[in-house]
Parts: structure tokens; sequence; C-alpha cells
């Protein structure tokens, strides 16, 4: 197996694990919206970094903190609600990343390796830093996820039970931006929900409980990752967007299969 | 135990502009201390003051231990892939080390929660396919984890079929009995009855004390303003809006 390959592959696999547990409160928590956003905001900071010679990840991830910030500061004191804020900065930040690449610095075709990402532009640095996005995702799920789950089910009553659920919430964004980014390279800033946000989704249909929730939820992001790898190198096409139309598919069979099965019963 | 004791507050969340004033009483162990007041009268911000979490300006709060905390069931995701189980756990997760399971005696406990309230078979069932009344029920049991000295529960028979309130009526009686101190939110006037003080809100306290000295067509009125009806022969009633969140 070609070692571009290889690489792609264990590329995938390493982003099924914070895909499938972060993914998991990304869909509990209804953060769909702020992970694409997230993602997509990097778009001008990869610009950026091409031609200056920068770690795309580092500008993705200044990225995806300068969001995190303005999103605060817009939703301060209730003026703005926060997908009204999460959607401006979203136009603002495609737009700002169209005029860069095609009217400042001319990049042409890096563009769409940018934003639908790249079979062969992984690199083993690429695939070390996923590793560790993966472990820290695990450290994260392990020490945080009782919070998130009570956070989430009943906001009012945080506090009451104990938990300091500000700083919990707070560090699963950072988690999923931090996701977001290592996940850019492979699947491509507009696509980062392919891995973050429908393998749980589709899960979600399928399962009762948070725990097989999160398995299954891994186990859809590897297995859709791993066959888009392999459809990729044989059509000779962007990894992100057939780990898309395969996400795709997935799901909306999943959701026909139980909604059949919901009539039935 | 010693009760609870609250002296002169105010405060609210909006600046320069106070959701609550002038509440001061004193409520002993062993007490049930029925809280009424009109929909944004203030009954949820003196929980959320006793909790904590309300920003306060001024009187001062004496309590035992951090009270428990049962909201009002509209305020639980209903989607949320949990069982009655996993939810009444949650009472016992501020004592459990984030690397450890929850202690066994923990889901004993929690187990046994849930069948104190009648509800042994629903443990494995989804929160959010039980039924108002089981859901309140199950957020009781989660307080119940917590194993407070004083306990706040927000409108507990909003909504709840008679079985249930059944049910919640007589587990509050038992908890009164182990010298707990327990503020029910209601709109039952009838049902404040029956227990040991009444704290009438409207903005401000209108009354504390004994059922009898306070719940008084006068005080009634103060408190209900236009949402009072007087019926016939003198009898009240409240007549409450549609609850807004």
């Amino acid at each position: 197996m070609a070692p571009y390959l290889q690489r792609a592959l264990a590329e995938m696999l390493l982003l099924a694990v914070p895909g499938g547990l972060l993914g998991t409160w990304i869909v509990l928590r209804r953060l769909a919206f702020f992970t694409h956003a997230v993602g997509t905001v990097a778009f001008p900071g990869l610009v950026l970094a091409s031609a200056w010679g920068i770690a795309p990840q580092l500008a993705a991830l200044a990225s995806a903190l300068g969001f995190g910030a303005a999103q605060e500061r817009l939703t301060r004191g209730r003026r703005l609600a926060p997908d009204a804020a999460t959607g401006l900065l979203l136009v603002g930040a495609l737009a700002a990343g169209v005029v860069l690449a095609s009217d400042v610095f001319a990049s042409g075709a890096g563009v769409d390796r940018l934003l639908f990402g790249s079979l062969i532009g992984v690199s083993e640095r690429d695939v070390w830093l996923t590793a560790v996005a993966a472990a820290a995702a695990v450290a994260l799920d392990a020490a945080l996820r009782r919070h998130w789950l009570a956070a989430g089910f009943e906001p009012g009553s945080a506090r009451a039970l104990g938990l300091r659920t500000a700083w919990a919430d707070r560090l699963l964004l950072c988690g999923i931006a931090v996701a977001a980014v290592v996940a850019l390279d492979a699947v491509g800033a507009l696509l980062v929900g392919v891995v973050l946000v429908v393998p749980a989704a589709t899960a979600r249909l399928l399962t009762r409980r948070v725990g097989t929730l999160r398995l299954a939820a891994i186990g859809f992001a590897a297995a859709e990752g791993v066959a888009a790898v392999l459809v990729a190198d044989a059509l000779n096409v962007g990894a992100g967007p057939v780990a898309a139309v395969l996400a795709g598919t997935v799901f909306a069979a999943v959701a026909v299969a139980t909604s059949a099965r919901a009539v039935a019963a | 135990m010693t009760g609870v004791e609250v002296r002169d507050l105010g405060g609210g969340y909006a600046p320069g502009r106070d959701a609550l004033r002038g509440v001061g009483f004193a409520a002993a162990p062993g007490a049930i201390v029925g809280v009424l007041g009109p929909n944004g009268g203030g009954k949820t911000t003196l929980f959320r003051a006793l909790l904590g979490e309300l920003p306060v300006r001024r009187g001062e709060i004496a309590l035992p231990a951090p009270p428990a905390y049962v909201p009002q069931t509209d305020r639980a995701r209903l989607d949320f892939p949990v069982s009655a189980f996993d939810v009444a756990l949650m009472g016992a997760y501020a004592r459990t080390p984030f690397w450890r399971r929850v202690a066994r005696a923990d889901r004993d406990a929690a187990r046994a929660a849930l069948a104190r309230l009648g509800l042994a078979e629903q443990a494995e069932a989804t929160f959010g396919a039980l039924s108002g009344g089981q859901r309140q029920r199950v957020l009781i049991a989660r307080a119940l984890l917590q194993d407070a000295a004083v306990l706040l529960l927000d409108e507990p028979f909003g909504g709840v079929d008679a079985v249930s309130a059944a049910r919640i009526e007589a587990l509050l009686a038992e908890l009164r009995a182990e010298g707990r101190t327990l503020f029910v939110a209601t709109h039952d006037v009838r049902q404040a009855r029956g227990w040991d003080q009444v704290l009438c809100l409207h903005g401000r306290q209108i009354a504390y004390g004994p059922p009898a000295a306070v719940l008084t067509a006068a005080t009634l009125q103060a408190t209900y303003g236009s949402e009072l009806i007087v019926l016939e022969g003198g009898r009240t009633a409240v007549g409450v809006g549609h609850h807004e969140h």
C-alpha cells in the first residue's frame, strides 16, 4: 500500500475518535452549527498560512480562537442570538477567505484543497497531531462527560448539583475547535462536520443511551472514513467530498430504516 | 440540623433593578414552607438566591448546607438519551471523582430513591418517554441522592397526575419527619394550608407565617392582585396564566 494511502487511512481512523466522542456531545448539545462554523472560519487563516509559509494548523487554531472571542463579544448582553452571531462570522470568514485567495494571493488550485481536503496532502506530522487530538478528546470526555451530560440535560440545576459546568462547557468548545483544526487537512474547512457531526447524528438514530451512542459514533466515523479513503483513491477525487456523500447516504439509509421500523411497530 | 434564615434580602439579574426585595424569614428544621405568588412574582428568583446563583445586593442568607433543587419538569430536555436511573444518579456526580464509576452505594441509593417514589419498574425507561408526573418524581429522586438538609421544589405539583401528586405529597411528609427543611413553590392555596409556614411573594415579601395567620383574603389579594378570583361565599381561587419561559 502506498505510504500516502497508509497515512490517509491512519488519519481517518484517528479522526474517528474525537469525531465519535466529541460528535456525541456536538449532537446532544446542539453544537453542529458551531462546529461547522469553527471549521469554516479557518479558511482565511489557511490562505494566509499557505501564502506566508506558516503551519496551517497554527493559523486554523488562531482563527478558531478569534472566532470564539468574537462570538463571545457579539452575544454578550444578549443583543444578538448566538446562532445569528455564528452565521454572521461564518459568512464574514468565508468572504474574507475568498477575497484573500483570489484577489490578494491568487492561490488558485490551493483553495480547493483547503476547503475540501486532500488525501495526498496528509503528512506524517498531520497524523501525529491528530493522534494527540484523539488522546486529548479521550481525556476530556473521561474527565467532563458527567458535567456535559448534566448541563445538557437540564442546565438550571447544574450548580445545585455541585457541578461547575461553565468551565466544562468552555473546554468542550475548545475541544471541538481543536478537533476541527486537525480534521481540516483530510476533509477540508467546509466539511469538518462530515467527521464531527454526521457519524454521531447517524448513531443517535439507533441508540437510546449515551454510552452506546459514543461507541456507535466512533464506529460509523471509522468505517465511513476508511471507505471514503479507498473510494477517493480509486476514483482519484478528494476524500472530504467522498466522505460527505458516503456519510450522508448512510445517515439517510438509517433514517429511512428506523422510521420504517417505527411505523411498523 | 439548623434551619434557614434570611434577612432583608434584595437582588436580581438586571443591573440596578431588584427582582426580589425585602425578604426575611426563619424556617426551622422539619418544616414545609409553601412559597406562593403569581408567575414572575419571585418564587424561582428566591430559590436562585438560596442556591447562591442570584446577584444578591442586600441582606443575608444563612443555610445549614447547600440546598438541593428540583426544577420544573419542562426545563429538562426530553430528547436526551438518558434513563430515569441515569437522571437520579446525577445527584451523586458531585461526590464522584471523574476517573471512577459512580460508587455502588450511590447506584443502590439511586434505585432506592426511585423505588421510594414508586418508580422501581421505570428505572430503565428513557426519561423523555415517562409521563409528566413520573418525570417530576425522577427529578425529585435526583435531589434525594444529594441528601441535602434543605430542598427547594419549584412547582412540583404543576401538571402532575393524581398518583404522582399523592406520592410526592407523602414523600414531602417523610422528608419533613426526617428533619429537613422544604420550600415548595405552588399555586395551590388549599394545599399550602396543610403545611407549616407560608411565604407570599410579589416582587417583595407580602407575608410570612403559619397558614392560618397568612392565608387571609387581604394577603392573597396583595399577593396575586388581578389574578385572584373571589368565588361565591368569600372563597378565593387563583387564576394563573400560561407559564412562559
